[in-house]
Order: structure tokens, then sequence, then C-alpha cells
């Protein structure tokens, strides 16, 4: 089985080249990069600078051929794709992940600032959902087919058809622009800096409310389903049906022996959950405002900050990758009938 | 093509779900009326009876002002018309669809700034847009592209995903390997990020656009498919049909896809919600079909920006929802119909 184990972690290194390559290629053609961008800074810096003698040639190119080259060379963008692609690896493996072209700032630095906010509303989505859907699971599939479990399923599934950045657009119109009982977006108010400890937290938990619902009601439905599906599943199961025969009570079936047993779809997609956490989703974060991992990225691949779009993609899909081994390590752990060769 | 009975009893079934099938009648109707949208929403005159003459504007090309005596080249202002009919009080008359308007004109007047609320005197039945266009009209149009948008997009998924999901399971081997490694690093990669850095080289249309999200979205169906095939491969119905001697070719087509064709089907409502949501997500963000296309993402962005003009928002969420929950209800439907799990518990 650990032969199995490190093997998948050894795949993940091929996997990840792959995806990196590949948007690292794509980032390549796409016009409109930092050297283009300053070309176009600087043509209107010199049309505002009134040089009417020169402006036929400066409207061309307002930056001479060597300029352009020191430019290129600046930014890495001198040396073939695939040379410049094992430079960017050989930083990224030495913990390097280059500077911002747009904000000059290390990567590294800006990722780090934006990763304890995705990281709060993540493990507080994880812990309602899972607080949440697991019981309420269990209640629809013991009580199948009455007026709770009919209820409680057009509930969720409105909330599974409506994106959560949809619903959190409901949410802003209703209860932050009409009613205005909460804040409209960002994470925390202006003052604060100064306010004092307790109504700090007070502060941040008024302006979590929102964003959090809108991120609980994607995964909400997904999880619920999954938990009473698989319980259906187990009692309908023979050794239910032994262990009721053999005279124990519907209860003690239930949690005794069905519940342990459907536990273990909602473990394979334990792992995920820590792609989820850290990266967040930029939709939400943007309707919100809430700087976050996701709209971090979001924001670089809008304004062709290259080098912090590699950093984001680097770090979310090896924390994809190392997911997917864990769920099936988790999978592995609670269910001694998997075997993995 | 004939609806072998156990094809029927699954039909049975759909329609005995009453929720679903409900649904899936108001479905129906919505997508029926979006098609002939330009009879319902629209600011040409269905017909008008103009000096004893018929004329049906709304196909076809366009009728300058002169036509009906007006003093112009451009196209008929038919709003105008009608009213102008009225004060006549003659023989003539136009008779307009319910909503006036259609998607792209700026109703603007001179003593409001648009975003206006809804009014019924001035048949703006859910308000303008923030620049002047009626929401209703933009919101029918919007409907019409995104459900033909998910409708095409899916037909594309499933034909490259069945095809080639089935030579995977079928054929297995280092063929199968190979497009499974495909397909990890394929599905890893974050599906908008590329549509964004895609469309902002080119300016996507319709097609463009289909392309671009079928070429980062085959993969899901493609799995599934593989999984369903390699499982029916072993089954005995297939080693028999090899044994008489059919060809590769015969047994996926006649034996092994009809077999998978029930849980394939309940993948499509599934594909259809999510089509219309990664359009409206990508139409949000300004990445989608470009302006002034009718659109819902367009109109959140909207109402995202002004949250004053609370009918922009209202409406086109709780177009959103009814939609989106109706294909649900149709989808899940669907699935205990054609892959009915029967469950019995002992109390």
């Amino acid at each position: 089985m650990s032969a199995y184990f490190i093997r998948r972690f050894l795949l993940i290194i091929p996997t990840f080249i792959g995806i990196t390559i590949l948007i690292f290629v794509i980032t390549r053609f796409v016009p409109g990069g930092p050297i283009e961008r300053i070309i176009a800074q600087a043509q209107q810096q010199s049309l505002e600078g009134g040089q009417a003698v020169a402006s036929e040639t400066v409207q061309r190119q307002p930056l001479s051929d060597d300029q352009i080259e020191l430019l290129k060379k600046y930014y890495g963008f001198d040396k073939p794709v695939l040379v410049s692609y094992i430079l960017w690896l050989g930083k990224l493996v030495r913990g390097d992940l280059g500077i911002s072209t747009r904000y000059y700032d290390p990567v590294w630095t800006m990722i780090r600032e934006r990763i304890p906010i995705s990281l709060y509303f993540g493990l507080l989505t994880l812990i309602a959902t899972y607080g949440v859907c697991i019981p309420l699971g269990i209640a629809k599939a013991i009580r199948h087919k009455t007026l709770l479990d009919d209820l409680s399923s057009v509930l969720i599934f409105v909330g599974y058809a409506i994106p959560g950045w949809v619903a959190g657009i409901l949410m802003i119109l209703l209860f932050a622009s009409h009613w205005e009982w909460f804040p409209l977006g960002e994470l925390v108010s202006e003052n604060f800096d100064s306010l004092s400890g307790f109504q700090r937290v007070l502060d941040l938990a008024w302006h979590t409310v929102l964003p959090l619902l809108a991120y609980l009601i994607g995964a909400f439905s997904f999880m619920t389903f999954l938990m009473k599906n698989s319980l259906m599943d187990n009692l309908a199961a023979d050794y239910v049906r032994t262990a009721m025969a053999k005279g124990l009570t519907f209860r003690r079936a239930v949690f005794g022996h069905a519940l342990r047993n459907s536990l273990i779809p909602v473990a394979t997609t334990f792992g995920n959950n820590i792609s989820v956490i850290l990266s967040g989703s930029f939709l939400v974060e943007k309707v919100f405002n809430i700087d976050g991992m996701g709209l971090l990225g979001y924001e670089s691949v809008v304004e062709r900050d290259y080098p912090v779009v590699m950093g984001v993609l680097a770090i979310s899909s090896i924390l994809f990758l190392v997911g997917n081994v864990l769920s099936d390590m988790c999978v592995a752990a609670v269910d001694p009938r998997v075997k993995f060769e | 093509m004939a609806i072998s009975p156990l094809t029927k009893r699954k039909l049975r079934r759909f329609v005995g779900i009453k929720r679903g099938y409900y649904a899936f009648l108001l479905l129906t109707t919505l997508i029926v009326a979006a098609c002939a949208a330009e009879l319902l929403v629209n600011n040409r005159a269905l017909v008008v009876h103009y000096q004893g003459h018929w004329y049906f504007p709304t196909y076809g090309d366009i009728l300058p002002g002169h036509t009906f005596g007006l003093g112009y080249d451009y196209e008929t202002n038919y709003r105008e018309l009608a009213e102008r009919f009225r004060l006549l009080d003659g023989e003539d008359w136009a008779w307009l669809p319910p909503v006036p308007y259609n998607a792209f004109e700026n109703d603007l007047r001179p003593d409001t700034l648009p975003p206006e609320p809804p009014s019924l005197a001035r048949r703006h039945y859910l308000g303008t847009d923030a620049s002047g266009r009626d929401v209703l009209a933009r919101l029918v149009y919007g409907f019409r592209i995104a459900i033909f948008f998910s409708l095409g997009l899916m037909a594309a998924t499933y034909v490259v995903g069945i095809s080639l999901g089935c030579a995977m399971g079928y054929y297995g081997g280092w063929f199968d390997i190979l497009v499974q490694r495909i397909i990890e690093i394929w599905s890893t990669v974050p599906f908008l990020y590329v549509v964004i850095i895609i469309s902002s080289i080119v300016v996507p249309n319709f097609w463009w656009l289909i392309a671009i999200m079928v070429i980062f979205g085959w993969m899901g169906m493609t799995w599934t498919v593989r999984t369903v095939t390699y499982k029916e491969k072993t089954r005995d119905y297939v080693l028999a049909a090899r044994v008489l001697g059919a060809s590769d070719l015969r047994i996926i087509f006649r034996h092994i896809l009809p077999n998978t064709i029930s849980l394939i089907v309940t993948y499509i409502p599934f594909s259809i919600s999510g089509g219309i949501v990664a359009l409206t997500s990508l139409d949000y963000l300004g990445f989608g079909l470009p302006p002034p296309t009718p659109s819902w993402g367009e109109l959140l962005q909207q109402a995202w920006a002004n949250f004053s003009a609370w009918w922009i928002g209202f409406s086109v969420i709780g177009a959103m929802v009814t939609t989106l929950v109706a294909v649900t209800f149709v989808g899940e439907a669907i699935r205990e119909a054609f892959d009915p799990k029967m469950h019995t518990v002992y109390e």
C-alpha cells in the first residue's frame, strides 16, 4: 500500500509540470504582457509631453530596440519558452516565485498576505458544511419521504441550482442594500484599526456572515445528498437487516452499523478540502470584494501579471494534486476493504 | 425509431414524478416561447393595417418610415406609429407585441435618467437597465442565447466525451493510460482562467466560446463514459457478441452504447445548468459574449454595480433561479426514472 502512495506522490511531479507548462506557454503567446504595457505607457507619456516634432515616430515606437531588448531581458522574455520555463521551475524549487510585473512585490509576499483570509473562510466553510450536512443527511435518510425530507430537499435543490456568487449578489441586494443589516462587502470596516479587541471580533463576524453563506450554498447540497444517499444504500443492505433481525433497535442499527459504513463516501472527498480551503472561489470573493487567493489569481489574469498567475497556479495545483492523493489515503484509512495496488 | 418497452416504462416513471414532469413542461414552454421571442418581445409590430394593406413586419427586411407615410427612411418606429393611428382614429391600426421593445434599443426619456423602475404605463414591465434598455427584453433574449448555448455546448461535449470515452474504455491499453494522464492535467487547469486568458486575445463569438469551452470541458463526460464502457466490456453479452464474430465497431455501437445511454441521459440536465452558469459567470466578469449581446451575466454585473436599481437584480436572479431550479428538478426526476434505486428499510 505505501508503495502505491509513494508512486502516487511521485506522479504528482509530471502532472504538475504538465499543468504549469501549459499555462506558461499560453501566457507567453498572449498579447498585452508587461512589455506591451510599458510601450503603451511610454507612448502615452510622450504624447502628453507634446513632442510634436517626433510624434510621428513616437506613435509607432517610443522605445528604441535596445531598450526593448533590455526590457525583454528584465522580464525574461529574451529566451525561448522552454528555457525560461525551466528557469522558472528552478527558482520555484528554491522557493522563489519571482516578482510581480505589476506591483514589483515578490509574488510569495503577495500570496502570503492573502492566505490567512482564504484560510479563514475555508475553515469556517469546512466546519459549517460538515457540521450541518452530516446530521441533516442522516435525518433525511431516516425520515425518507416525510415532510422534513421533502421540504429540505426543495431548499437544498434550490441551493444546488444557484451558484454561490449569484446567491451572494441576491443577499447583498436584500440584506445589505435594502435592509442594511450587513455591510456591502470587504472583510473589515474602515475604522477597524481604531476598534478594541472585542469590537474587532464583532466587526469581523458581521462582515463574515454573507460571504460565508454564499460559500456554503454550493458545498452544502452536495454533501447532504452524498450523506443521505450513502446512508440509504446502507440501510437497505443485508447486514442491517441481520442486525435488526437479531433484535437491535433501529437506532442502534443505524448509529452502530450503517452510519460508519456510510461515512466512507463522505471521507473520499475530505482530502480535496485542502485546495478549497486555500484557494476559495474568486467569484464569491469578487462579489464581496474580499482580498483572498481567488481574487488575487483572477486579478493577476486580468492584469496580465504572469509571475503572480504562475505563482497562484503553482500553489493551487500542488494543493489540488496532493488533495487527491490525501482523499485516497482517507478512503484507505476508513475502509479496510479498499486495497490500492 | 422504435421505443423499447423498457424505455416506455422509464418515460412513464418520469411522467409519474410530478415535480420533475411539471418542471419539464415549464422548461419546454419557456424554450418554445423563447424561439418565438420576436413575436412576444419586439419593437416591430406584429400586424399593421395601413390604407387597406396588411403588413407583417416581425420577420424579414426593415420597413422604412415612408411605407406608412412617415417622413423618414430609417426603420419605422412602430410604437409611435401605433400611437399616431390611434390619435387619427381612422381605419388604420398597428398591433404591437406585449413588450414593445427589443433588447438593443435605448429607450431614453427627456425627463428621467436610466435605469428606470418598472412601469406599466411605459410598458417596461421590469424597468430598464443602466443604458435605458428594457430589462424584460434583455432577459428573454438572454435566456434564448443561454439555453441554446448550453444545448450546443452539451451536444459538442457529449460527442467528444462519448467517442473518446468509448474508445478509452473499449480498447484500453496505452491509449487509455495516455488519455488518462491528459485528463488529469487538463482537469487541474483552472478552466475559467484559461477561458479568460483566451477571450482576452480574441473577442469570442457564440461558436468560438463553445469551442473554447469544449476544449477545456470535455473531461467529465469522457471519464464517465470510459468507466461505464469499461464495466460493460467485461459483461458476458459483449463476449458472446465477439465470439459470434461481431466487429469492434458493431459491438460498440449496437451493444455497448445502447446500454450506456440510459446513464448518459441522466447527466444531460446537469450539463445544461452547468452551461448556463458558466456562460453567466463569464458574462458577469466581462469575458463572455461581446456587448451588446443580451445576457444574464451582464445584467448581474449591472445589478452588482448599482444596488439602487433593485429591479435589475431581482428580475435576473428570479429568472435564473426559476430556470436553474426547473432544470435541476428535471434532472433529479430523470435520474430517478432512468436509474432507479429502490430502497427498502427494515424498521
